[in-house]
């Protein structure tokens, strides 16, 4: 079976957009916080948010027209050109090429639109563009219509670990031979919606995300896209394509117990984590880097713990394991595509971003508080959580030959 | 290593025109039209102001008295379906405590009436008076994970959107999953329901049809919205056989592919809709001479079903285009994420008796059309359909093709 290569990286994020700058600032600790500025918050029991300030779509868009495109459309496009370009190429115009993009609410603004105009009696003049703007498979239609692919064009909408399903899904088109390359990521907007359903579960926190710290405080929402670019390792080096790291595996799961509470034995994020390292060929010890859920909210890192805790035995103290949700917050569907960059990256630099706001640990497990570190990253495994009780865990491993 | 065959053993569907796999099949060989007026939403001076409501809709009739009230319409619709697909492949609850069932759904909304009135409440009382389980609901697979809930599926979940051939891409999913070992058996379909937002928003882009949907005619003006569930359960040939299942079918391959002009350059979307075919063709090992029956996505949209009817005649030849072709949206309008899981039960029912729908109000084609295989009336065929072609397009690009085998 063919191996598969991450060859391309593309990020916009609220520390920053480009695989430099954003990694860079995930290393020396930057903060994506700020009071809302997209809406109104003033009525919310919290006001902090991690929008992406001063996006420009119109660089990154050039075949579609970026006024008539939703914000998870157009921070997904500037994500796959970004990583398009980063893997150096120059084409993806093929009938063997696709995309496979993941979201938690795919353009909640055109509904906030939607029921702005209604609340205010103005139904009947609903402009035309709904259909073409809002349902959720319209974000991966984009990408494909704008880099002119003719392969899979597929939708994951499964909320916050939909990054990581989405690469799972690519992987296992490329390996199944379905397509020669692939563009597979996360894409998620800020929204009112999103801020309300947090905020009426009393999961924001007030002022910054403090992930796997004792007084944790809940999570931040945020907004962003990632986008890797995947295809197989030979054709990769064949090209003289830079490998970043390649998907060993995945796992998926669910917990079929409770819509936005983890089981509380953490028995899917075990499943999924158990099923994604036996899919890899290997063991729990082998794990040089967990790129963490990590959202600070008390509930999901005190499982995440537990869950770690029970796969890996006793690896986990010595597994180094942090969450980047502490600078640039939570970023919905892109999370875990942007944490499945940051784990390629931390297998290419050997460099492993910190968990920042982390004062006192909750529990024994390495954190990597407050400073990146340099480590021999030979193999990442990113970990995603999301409503519905959907779980996924990849596997990025060094392309050794 | 030899590939795993998925069999189908099991199906379920809830439809505007019956409650049940073996009900869609004679009713959609009746030719009885699921379109009726809407009572769903207020529909307030709205033209068209009739649609394929399933009404009326009583979810304890199906699902007995546990707690409802945090599961949403498109959920609810999901879980009869779901229960019907369990039930007839024998994988009981208690067998489902022994083993990881999965679920893929396919979907456009999940509920965006949900997420809508949602966010209005929020908007008119105060975020402090938003409803926490509309929230809970509000995500796109909310209605996949409420049905592992409430079936105890602990495998593989996901969801799917591709426009309307979410359903079928389901299907897709569903057999990657078990031929790569990823699944032993799961649930794959789609499901959607009727909504103020989802019609208000198809009527105001111009998708949907004056009247009655008439597929492949010369006078369609539009599809007509629905809304349902369908659902297959997917199993590894090896598993099914080991336990004994009744196995009703099988899925032969599949191919993807989409159209980057999104239906604007009719040839480019044509060649999509052949693309797909020809792949599924190939995945398959069966040659377009060998089909039977086509069950096609046709909807009465005007340049969606043209591009349909060139890109499968396209890609099965001239024999293949007079194969005997189903468009069983003339009936049952367009389901979105829904539509394709109920293309793929009714082509069982079709592989079962050799009765053909034919498309309900289809008078004359236009004068270029190449499948010669659709016809107005219902008929049986001359000997029993072995293959079957699934095909289903989305107006945004996506096309997904299935071959199926009857066992």
């Amino acid at each position: 079976m063919s191996r598969i290569a991450v060859t391309g990286v593309g990020l916009v994020t609220p520390i920053g957009a480009g695989r430099d700058e954003v990694w860079e600032g995930l290393l020396a600790g930057r903060s994506g916080f700020a009071p809302v500025g997209s809406f109104d918050a003033s009525r919310f029991n919290a006001q902090i948010g991690a929008e992406v300030h001063g996006f420009d779509p119109a660089p990154w868009v050039r075949t579609l027209d970026p006024g008539r495109l939703g914000r998870a459309s157009q921070l997904a496009i500037a994500a796959a050109r970004m990583a398009l370009e980063d893997a150096e190429l120059s084409s993806f115009a093929s009938s063997r090429a696709g995309v496979v993009m993941g979201t938690t609410s795919g353009e909640p603004r055109e509904v906030e639109r939607f029921n702005d105009r209604y609340l205010a009696g103005e139904m009947a003049g609903l402009d035309a563009g709904f259909m073409g703007l809002y349902p959720c498979h319209m974000i991966a239609a984009h990408v494909a219509r704008e880099v002119g692919c003719g392969g899979p064009v597929t939708m994951i909408p499964t909320a916050c670990a939909a990054g990581n399903y989405a690469i799972a899904h690519a992987f296992g088109l490329l390996r199944d031979g379905k397509a020669d390359v692939m563009l597979a990521g996360g894409a998620d907007a800020f929204s009112r919606i999103t801020y309300a359903g947090f905020s009426r579960l009393g999961a924001i926190a007030p002022e910054r995300c403090q992930p796997f710290d004792r007084h944790r405080k809940g999570m931040i929402p945020g907004e962003g896209a990632g986008v890797l670019v995947l295809e197989p390792l030979e054709k990769a080096r064949a090209r003289g394509a830079r490998v970043y790291a390649e998907v060993a595996g995945y796992g998926l799961s669910c917990d079929a117990h409770h819509m936005t509470a983890a089981h509380p034995e953490a028995d899917g994020a075990v499943r999924a984590m158990e099923k994604a390292l036996a899919d890899a060929g290997i063991g729990a010890v082998d794990v040089s880097y967990i790129s963490a859920h990590g959202t600070g909210t008390p509930t999901n890192d005190r499982l995440e713990i537990l869950a770690v805790q029970r796969v890996f035995g006793k690896a986990a103290e010595r597994t180094p394991m942090s969450s980047i949700k502490s600078m640039i917050g939570h970023t919905m569907g892109a999370a875990s595509a942007i944490e499945a960059a940051v784990c390629s990256l931390a297998v290419a630099t050997g460099r492993i971003p910190p968990t920042m706001n982390l004062e006192e640990p909750d529990g024994d497990l390495d954190y990597v508080p407050k400073q990146f570190r340099e480590h021999d990253v030979r193999v990442a495994m990113n970990n995603a959580y999301a409503f519905g009780g959907n779980n996924a865990s990849v596997i990025f491993r060094r392309a050794e030959a | 290593m030899t590939a795993r065959r998925v069999v189908i053993t099991g199906s379920g569907a809830l439809a505007p025109v019956a409650d049940s796999p073996a009900g869609l099949h004679a009713a959609l060989c009746a030719q009885q039209s699921a379109l009726k007026p809407i009572e769903v939403f207020p529909v307030d001076g709205l033209q068209p102001s009739f649609a394929g409501e399933i009404r009326p809709f009583e979810p304890r009739q199906y699902l007995g008295e546990r707690n409802l009230r945090p599961v949403d319409r498109t959920a609810r619709l999901l879980l009869v379906a779901a229960q019907q697909a369990l039930e007839s492949s024998g994988w009981t609850a208690e067998r489902r405590t022994q083993h990881e069932i999965g679920l893929v759904l396919g979907t456009v909304f999940c509920s965006v009436r949900t997420i809508a009135e949602f966010d209005r409440r929020a908007v008119q009382l105060g975020p402090s008076y938003a409803s926490p389980l509309d929230f809970a609901n509000s995500v796109i697979n909310a209605a996949a994970g409420q049905a592992a809930i409430w079936h105890d599926l602990r495998g593989v979940n996901s969801t799917v959107a591709a426009g309307e051939a979410s359903g079928l891409l389901a299907l897709a999913y569903g057999t990657d999953l078990i031929r790569s070992g990823r699944a032993d058996a799961l649930l794959a379909g789609g499901a959607e329901e009727l909504c103020y937002e989802s019609f208000v928003g198809c009527l105001s882009a111009g998708r949907l049809g004056s009247a009655r949907p008439i597929p492949f005619d010369a006078r369609r003006d539009g599809f007509a919205l629905a809304e349902g569930a369908a659902m297959l359960l997917l199993e590894d040939a090896g598993s099914a056989a080991a336990r004994g299942a009744p196995v009703l079918a099988e899925i032969r391959g599949y191919g993807e592919a989409f159209d980057a002009t999104a239906g604007e350059d009719e040839p480019s979307a044509a060649a999509a809709v052949a693309r797909a075919v020809r792949l599924a063709l190939e995945d398959a090992a069966v040659d377009p001479a060998d089909l039977d029956v086509l069950s096609l996505a046709a909807n009465g949209g005007l340049r969606t079903d043209r591009a349909e009817a060139r890109g499968v005649a396209a890609a099965l030849g001239e024999e293949g285009a007079r194969k005997p072709a189903a468009a069983i949206k003339a009936m049952l309008g367009e389901s979105l994420g829904a539509s394709g899981a109920f293309q793929a039960v009714s082509l069982l029912g079709m592989l079962t008796d050799g009765v053909l729908p034919g498309v309900l109000g289809l008078e004359k084609t236009e004068d270029d059309f190449p499948l010669s295989g659709v016809q107005a009336v219902t008929r049986t065929l001359d000997r029993r359909p072995r293959l079957g072609l699934l095909h289903a397009q989305a107006w945004d690009g996506q096309c997904v093709a299935l071959i199926v085998e009857a066992r």
